[in-house]
Order: C-alpha cells, then sequence, then structure tokens
C-alpha cells in the first residue's frame, strides 16, 4: 500500500510530495490509527512554517510541522529516503518532483 | 511594563524619551522627534490597533536588542547564545547574517516609520540559526525568527537573503499590529506585508529607487543547480524560477489568475503575488525610494485600526487608499498611483 506525503508552505511555499510503500498490515495497524487519532489543528502565531499531509487509502491527515511527533517523522523519513534513487546519475528521479503551489497529486511512478 | 502605557503613551514618544542622549539611536529619536512635532493622527490610532497584543517581560523601550542563537542542526529552540547586541561578528556566517538583517529591519521601522521594534513597545528580536539537519526554511514561530541552513542541493542557508530575514521579521510586525489571519486573502496579505517590507529593508539598506530594485525576496537562496532567481517577484510575480524539481513559480499577478487552493493555507504564499504586484505598480508609478512613497502608505495602512484580522483583498485597497488620501490629500499624484495600481490588479479601489 502506497502513502503520500506532501509538504506544503515553508517561506517559499513550495510543496513537496514523496511516497512510501508499506505492507496492507502495517498500513492497517501501524498508520490508520494513529492518523485517525489526530485531532484538526489549531491556528497559532507561527508563520511559513511546514504542513504535512498524509494520505493513507482514503484516510488523509493535516499535521503542522509543530506537531509532528516521532512516529510521523519515521514515516517521513523512509519516504523522503525512498526518493533517492539506488544510482545517483539518475536525474529524473534523484529528487522527487513537487508540485509547487498547487493541490495536484505527482506520482514519481518511481517503482520498477 | 504595565500594559496600560501601550495605549496611553504613543510608541514614538516612548521612543524619542528613550532615544535621547544615546548616539546609537540618533536617527532614531531624530524620527520619532519628526513624528511627534506632526502629531500624526494615524500614528496615534496605531497605539489602540496595538492594544490587543498582550507583552511580556521588561525590555526596554526604543533600544534595538539582538540575540542570536545557535541550534547546532538539532530542532530545538533558541539553542546557544552565539552573538548578543554590541557584540562583534562571531565569523559564524548565518549568526552574521541574521545580526546585521535584523538590524535593517529595526532601522526601516524605527528612522522611517518611528516603530519601535516589531511590537512598537522595543520588544527584543531573537533568532536562531542552523536549525535542523538540511532544513529548508526559515520562519517565524510567534515569538523568533528561526533560519536553517538548506539541504546544499535546492537551498542554501536561509539567511544568504536580506529579504528572508526581514520577510519573517515582518511577520512579527504583522502579529503585533493586524494580525492578519493566515488563511485566505486575510493570509495572503500577511505573506505580502512580509514581502512589501522585506524588500523595501534591502532597497533602503542599498540606496535602490523602485526604477532599478530587483523587487526579489529570497534572491540567493538557491543553489546554482536550480533554475531560478529567487522565490518571488514583485515585479513580475510567477517568474522567479522555473525548474524541473520545484516547477514554475506559481504565483498570479493579478485577480484574474487568483488560485484557489486548498494547501499552504489557501495558497498565502500563492495569492500574495496579487497585493505584492500591486505594491510594485504604486511604487514605480510615485518612483523614487519606494519605502518613503508608497511604503509609508502602506504602513500608515496596517497601523490605521481599519485592516482587521480577516481583511480582504478590497478592504485592504481601500485602506491603503485612504491612507494616501489622508497623508497626501485626495487627488494627489500618491493617492491616484494607489488606486490605479489596485485597479491593474484586478481589485478596483
Ligand atoms: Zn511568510
Amino acid at each position: 500500500m502506497r502513502i503520500e506525503i506532501a509538504r506544503s508552505g515553508g517561506v517559499g511555499g513550495l510543496t513537496r510530495t514523496w511516497t512510501v510503500d508499506v505492507s496492507s498490515a502495517e498500513a492497517e495497524q501501524r498508520w490508520l490509527p494513529l492518523a485517525e487519532a489526530e485531532v484538526p489543528p489549531v491556528p497559532g502565531d507561527e508563520r511559513d512554517r511546514f504542513t504535512y499531509r498524509i494520505t493513507i487509502g482514503y484516510t488523509e491527515v493535516h499535521l503542522p510541522e509543530s506537531r509532528l511527533e516521532e512516529p510521523w517523522r519515521e514515516l517521513i523519513d523512509r519516504a523522503r529516503a525512498a526518493a533517492v534513487p539506488a544510482t545517483p546519475e539518475d536525474p529524473p528521479s534523484s529528487v522527487e518532483p513537487g508540485t509547487a503551489g498547487t493541490d495536484a497529486v505527482r506520482d514519481p511512478g518511481a517503482q520498477a | 511594563m504595565p500594559r496600560i502605557h501601550c495605549s496611553i503613551v504613543p510608541p514614538y514618544l516612548l521612543d524619542r524619551i528613550a532615544g535621547l542622549g544615546d548616539p546609537q539611536l540618533a536617527l532614531a529619536s531624530r524620527a520619532a522627534r519628526h513624528a511627534l512635532v506632526e502629531l500624526d493622527p494615524v500614528l496615534q490610532n496605531r497605539a489602540e490597533a496595538l492594544s490587543a497584543p498582550v507583552r511580556r517581560g521588561g525590555a526596554v523601550v526604543g533600544t534595538l536588542h539582538r540575540r542570536i542563537h545557535d541550534a547546532g542542526t538539532r530542532e530545538e529552540l533558541p539553542g546557544t547564545l552565539l552573538r548578543e547586541e554590541g557584540a562583534t561578528a562571531t565569523g559564524d556566517l548565518a549568526a552574521d547574517e541574521a545580526y546585521e538583517g535584523l538590524g535593517a529591519t529595526y532601522a526601516l521601522l524605527s528612522e522611517e516609520y518611528g516603530r519601535s521594534s516589531v511590537d512598537g513597545m522595543g520588544k527584543a528580536l531573537h533568532a536562531t540559526v542552523h536549525y535542523g539537519m538540511n532544513y529548508d526554511n526559515a520562519f517565524w514561530d510567534g515569538e523568533q525568527m528561526v533560519f536553517g541552513d538548506g539541504d546544499g542541493e535546492i537551498f542554501t542557508r536561509f539567511t544568504a537573503s536580506l529579504t528572508v530575514i526581514s520577510h519573517e521579521l515582518t511577520h512579527g510586525f504583522t502579529q503585533y499590529s493586524t494580525n492578519l489571519e493566515y488563511q485566505g486573502q486575510s493570509g495572503a496579505l500577511n505573506e505580502s506585508l512580509s514581502d512589501v517590507f522585506g524588500v523595501l529593508v534591502e532597497q533602503r539598506l542599498l540606496g535602490e529607487p523602485a526604477e532599478t530594485a530587483s523587487w526579489l525576496v529570497g534572491k540567493g537562496i538557491f543553489t546554482d543547480q536550480v533554475e531560478g532567481e529567487a522565490l518571488r517577484s514583485l515585479k513580475a510575480p510567477g517568474t522567479a524560477f522555473d525548474d524541473d524539481v520545484l516547477g514554475k513559480d506559481p504565483q498570479p499577478a493579478t485577480m484574474a489568475d487568483y488560485v484557489e487552493t486548498s494547501s499552504d493555507n489557501g495558497g498565502v504564499h500563492i495569492n500574495s503575488g496579487i497585493p505584492n504586484h500591486a505594491f510594485y505598480l504604486a511604487a514605480t508609478a510615485l518612483g523614487g525610494p519606494a519605502w518613503e512613497g508608497a511604503g509609508r502608505i502602506w504602513y500608515d495602512a496596517v497601523v490605521s485600526g481599519s485592516v482587521l484580522t480577516d481583511c480582504d483583498f478590497r478592504t485592504f485597497a481601500g485602506t491603503t487608499h485612504d491612507a494616501a488620501v489622508q497623508r497626501f490629500g485626495a487627488g494627489s499624484r500618491e493617492a491616484g498611483a494607489v488606486a490605479g495600481a489596485w485597479t491593474r490588479v484586478g481589485v478596483p479601489v
């Protein structure tokens, strides 16, 4: 099962998207319950911080960077690490394409 | 300091009192004296507009006080103190850039507009550099500025551009003045004010008139692997970068291209292109130092008390026009330039 992570905001307002493939069991037992337990973020005084949108199947969770606790950080690190190709000379996927400023979802399609 | 002082004694008067006899504040106190002579009603209203924010601590009014910390690649604030006000350069590039950038931003507010720091009450300016590992961002956390070193592939250190530093500090100014809600049009105005005063800090430091300024935000923070000049352009929104990885600069210049989106708090960093471009058009129509003409008008509008937290583009446009009329007169070229600029971006006043 593919989990998608989109990071928006930041002073540049650039959206970057990463994906990570996990087993259905891991998605259902580990990540879905966490996502469903999250409460909507309360607006604070922070400006230009990142917001993460994590999509697991039909479930979507929005997490401000300031509330990003360890299990989510692990998932994001895995997604970002997965975006780095095995061969460094592979230019199209050396960095996952972001979609600057739109909601459009870009599938990296890097899985051979 | 008891909060009552905030609404009774105009900040510029406090500025003046605090600045007397301090050679470091000669310019600031001169500007404050000027404001005092004018007894400007717009400035007096500011005190009321500022009554909402609650002040903490006992910052000395009218004194520039900077503290730059080092997070040492951890994501913990504030980190260890690197440089305090008056201390010599540390040799740490990011720390010294942050120190200078905060000083230049303070100088614009104090010397041009008679405001004592971001809150009008001499708030100390704190920043943290070397935040996080390969951290691709700079932000305002509600109390202080935070700068990452970048990942080295897309971004270099975020202090490399003065406009990024002044952009972040202006978020502090906005928090203590209009406190524009960070969502939709009011959020885009919040972003735009950071870009506008951000570029004005740089233009003033370099002595650049509107005609020859770059009008770029974040020039110099991309690595040379990125196809792009900067994060944003007030002169030509949508043209700052066009890159394989980052995509194309998504900013619109006019209402015709307003972007409806749920990401980025409703596109606050996208639709800010519209008020940004209106400011550019007003400033270039007037010509000369933008911080004196259009910048003064935008500042007056911000502190007028008419910009509420949910202010939209149309209301803000009307407020800038009112500010131009109040300061320069109905039928003045300033009022005409402001009205013309907003009309051209599709927000008629
Ligand atoms: Zn911002």
